[in-house]
């Protein structure tokens, strides 16, 4: 049957070859499914998801305006409640086109760079332990008259480097120093940077089967090929029980909603049911409002439906041939061990736009020892200092165009896709070896791949 | 599958046989429509907007030195007269004004108004680095206007403090700094984005890979104006029947906003400000190929230019007393978002 349809497709590709009609897509392309949108411009991340009936549609125009809202201080006639402490006043502020935020260039301004903070050891569900005076996460901007946690100083060192046919490159490490922290800062407190993420495709990774996750797990490497995927599973405060994560830098937090409501709360002190505590009290910036929850379940839950509910980017110019050999490469490195191209997401009947999907998120979900290099050295529920989820690799072609920049991994520091290769280390040594190796044809191959997802 | 794979190379060969008598497709260059859009639509509105808004620092540097009503009334005319280049931007909110975060300090909206009251009653000395410094929603268009008008839009000049005329004029100054970084941003000697949009396609344009991307930029950024003029800006006060949501009601400016808005959308449709086209634009690639649709999108940006005018008094009045002028206007606007979203993006994807 199948062949069938893609026999259909070419005989109809044949007969509108000469025309001036659009060439029928192949599937390959519909990397989100039927979620998958056609576009390379700065919107690229911002289109709902073609598949979306009347009434979700609608919901999405909502939600759409719930992602740019920006907060106030308390009280006001409308959007009341940011912080008193916080990162950004609106989810845009650091998703901006929805995109990846940039490294942040200028002194002082963070942008949509965060630090998670705690103390060595566990809470009572294995979360980090919180700092006294700073919570789990530096929250360095405050209304009037408050004062933030702290600034942070960034300085670099240069790692030099060289392929194997002796071009020469330099990586840029950047070094955070805590500053003019309010209170002082315990000398034993692990932190860890954080750069927004794209936020299109989400729920369709919210969709996949657990199942279909733990298949490609292998804590204990027992197939020997050097990769040890490993479940995070973190505190699902709805639930009330441990569940599998999937979302954040570390795979730490369960599902959306409590990934959004985690989001307001942590970076925008707005406080919700699920999180009502504002994370300045007890602190001396603490407000004397009790406005708490600042929003509403609901609202959290629209936000949330505006990341389940974006369109998906295509990959473009998959035919051309240097671009297929790039894809072929990336393969054979073994990239494709984490960066699993495809999963089949689950029925759901109360989002069926998500429903069934066959995707091609280039992630597994799963937890890599990524070595010392991009080691943050502050365990995450079951993430060790040295793990790191998989993030997806779809759209991240569209970076430049996007966000006018490429600025990649978990805390921005690559300056382009090539650096983000060369500071793969611990379970991707050996990809990363692989590539050093290839010829600069080749390199430029598996770069012009990633460019065109 | 190495069956299909066998039958997609015979395919795609006799494909090319089949192509090679026939005539040579030849990609049609856009580097002219995006030249003109780019330095006399869109520089030209940027460039505007500066020196609108060098007036606005005038007019309120004045009025700090010398409060009457005539020099308040000649500032707010400055802030409507500035007001109106941005909103004649807001079609092609892409590049610099995005990836550079200047949006947020020109045009952040609700203000922070507990802030700034804070603000107003410290000893902070107001100038414009320290202005630089604040939250968005402390500064920009919305702020000024404001403190400008006050919430009752009438407010006499004798209400004012000296606190509240110094941070006018250091917010001004703040706002100028903003227009300057973006005007530079996309000027000839500055970092030039305009030049990676007019050399769309070319080697080493990472940005835009093909001219059709940025046409469809050019055509999305127009798409994107409408549907929130359509579908947010009119939408919201009216349907919720809440004027807190109205995006310049201080200023009873939110006509003359919306109206600018689906100008923006015309002067990016025909390549050229004041309803003159200076050269090659999206019009005249639609009108090659389907010259009604070109006609109906033309007319349906006057229809919905002109009902959002002729909704009756200020638009804070109208969703209440005349809410059938609204969403008639609205219904215009809707009508020319479905063109775009249907015919004109169909028409783009296939170039």
């Amino acid at each position: 049957m199948k062949k069938i349809g893609a026999v259909a497709v070419l005989i109809g590709l044949l007969i509108m070859a000469c025309s001036k009609t659009e060439i029928e897509v192949i599937p390959d392309v519909m990397s989100g499914g039927t979620t998958t949108i056609f576009a390379e411009f700065s919107n690229a991340f911002q289109l709902p998801a073609p598949n979306l009936n009347a009434d979700g549609l609608q919901e999405h125009r909502q939600a759409d305006a719930a992602f740019e809202a920006i907060f106030v201080t308390a009280p006001a006639e409308i959007n009341a409640g940011v912080g008193p402490l916080f990162n950004q006043n609106s989810c845009a502020a650091c998703h901006s086109k929805n995109g990846r935020a940039a490294f942040p260039e200028i002194a002082g301004d963070l942008g949509g760079l965060l630090f998670r903070v705690s103390l060595p050891g566990q809470g009572m569900h294995g979360e980090p332990l919180a700092i006294p005076g700073f919570g789990t996460q530096l929250q360095t901007k405050a209304t009037f008259g408050k004062e933030a946690e702290a600034k942070v100083q960034i300085t670099y060192e240069t790692l030099e480097g060289a392929f194997a046919d002796g071009e020469k490159y330099a990586l840029r490490r950047p070094i955070y120093n805590i500053q003019q922290s309010y209170l002082p800062f315990p000398g034993n407190a692990l932190f860890s940077p954080r750069i927004a993420p794209p936020v299109f495709g989400l729920g369709l990774l919210e969709n996949i089967n657990e199942a279909d996750i733990l298949k490609n797990a292998d804590e204990y490497d027992r197939n020997n090929d050097g990769i040890s995927g490993r479940p995070n599973y973190v505190w699902d405060i709805q639930a009330n029980k441990k569940t599998l994560g999937r979302f954040g830098w570390k795979a730490n937090q369960p599902n959306l909603h409590q990934q959004t409501a985690a989001a307001y709360s942590d970076d925008m002190g707005v406080t919700s049911p699920l999180f009502p505590t504002d994370p300045a009290k007890g602190q001396l910036q603490e407000d004397s409002f009790a406005d708490d929850p600042e929003i509403s379940d609901a609202l959290v839950a629209l936000t949330a439906f505006y990341t389940q509910s974006l369109g998906v980017p295509a990959p473009r110019r998959q035919e051309y041939a240097d671009i297929k050999s790039g894809k072929l490469l990336f393969k054979n490195m073994g990239c494709t061990k984490c960066h699993s191209p495809q999963f089949t997401t689950d029925l759901n009947l109360d989002l069926p736009f998500l429903s069934n999907q066959k995707i091609q998120p280039y992630t597994d979900l799963l937890l890599h020892d990524m070595g010392e290099g991009l080691a943050d050295n502050r365990p995450d529920f079951e993430a060790d200092g040295r793990e790191w989820r998989t993030p997806p690799l779809w759209g991240i072609g569209l970076t430049q165009v996007v966000s006018g920049h490429s600025n990649f991994l978990h805390d921005g520091r690559a300056r382009n896709l090539q650096e983000a290769i060369l500071w793969h280390d611990g379970e991707a040594k050996s990809a990363k070896e692989s590539f050093k190796k290839l010829s600069k044809k080749e390199r430029e191959q598996i770069l012009y791949f990633l460019s065109s997802l | 599958m190495k069956k299909l794979i066998l039958f997609s190379f015979i395919t795609f060969s006799l494909l090319f046989t089949a192509c090679k008598d026939d005539e040579v497709i030849v990609a049609t260059d856009y580097s002219a429509l995006l030249t003109n859009v780019v330095n006399n639509v869109i520089i030209k509105t940027y460039k505007d907007l500066d020196d609108k808004t060098a007036v606005l620092v005038t007019n309120l540097t004045t009025l700090e030195n010398s409060p009457t009503e005539a020099n308040l009334e000649a500032a707010r005319q400055a802030w409507r007269d500035a007001r109106l280049p941005w909103e004649q931007s807001e079609g092609f909110l892409f590049g610099p004004v995005d990836q550079q975060g200047i949006d947020p300090s020109i045009d952040s909206w609700p203000v922070n108004v507990a802030d700034l009251d804070a603000v107003l009653a410290s000893n902070n000395t107001l100038t414009k680095t320290y202005i630089d410094g604040l939250e968005g929603t402390l500064k920009g268009f919305h702020t000024i206007e404001y403190l400008l008008f006050g919430t009752s839009g009438k407010k006499p000049v004798t209400d004012f403090n000296t606190r509240q005329f110094e941070y006018l004029r250091a917010c001004a100054q703040s706002l100028k700094g903003s227009t300057k970084q973006l005007y530079d941003a996309w000027q000839p000697g500055g970092a030039n984005f305009g030049k990676t949009v007019m050399e769309a396609g070319e080697n080493g344009n990472n940005v835009y890979l093909s001219q059709k991307s940025a046409l469809q930029e050019l055509a999305d950024g127009i798409i994107t104006i409408t549907d929130e003029v359509g579908n947010g800006k009119i939408n919201d006060p009216l349907v919720q029947k809440d004027v807190t949501l109205e995006e310049s009601r201080f200023s009873a400016n939110s006509k003359a906003d919306f109206s600018d808005n689906i100008k923006s959308v015309r002067n990016i449709y025909i390549g050229g400000l004041d309803n003159a086209s200076t050269g090659e634009s999206l019009s005249d690639i639609v009108k090659a190929k389907d010259a009604a649709l070109d006609t109906k999108i033309k007319t349906q940006i006057e229809a919905a230019i002109n009902a959002i005018l002729n909704i009756p008094g200020t638009f804070t009045t109208a969703i209440t007393q005349n809410p059938s002028a609204v969403q008639a206007a609205q219904s215009e606007v809707r009508d020319l978002q479905q063109i775009f979203e249907g015919e004109l993006k169909l028409l783009l994807e296939n170039l």
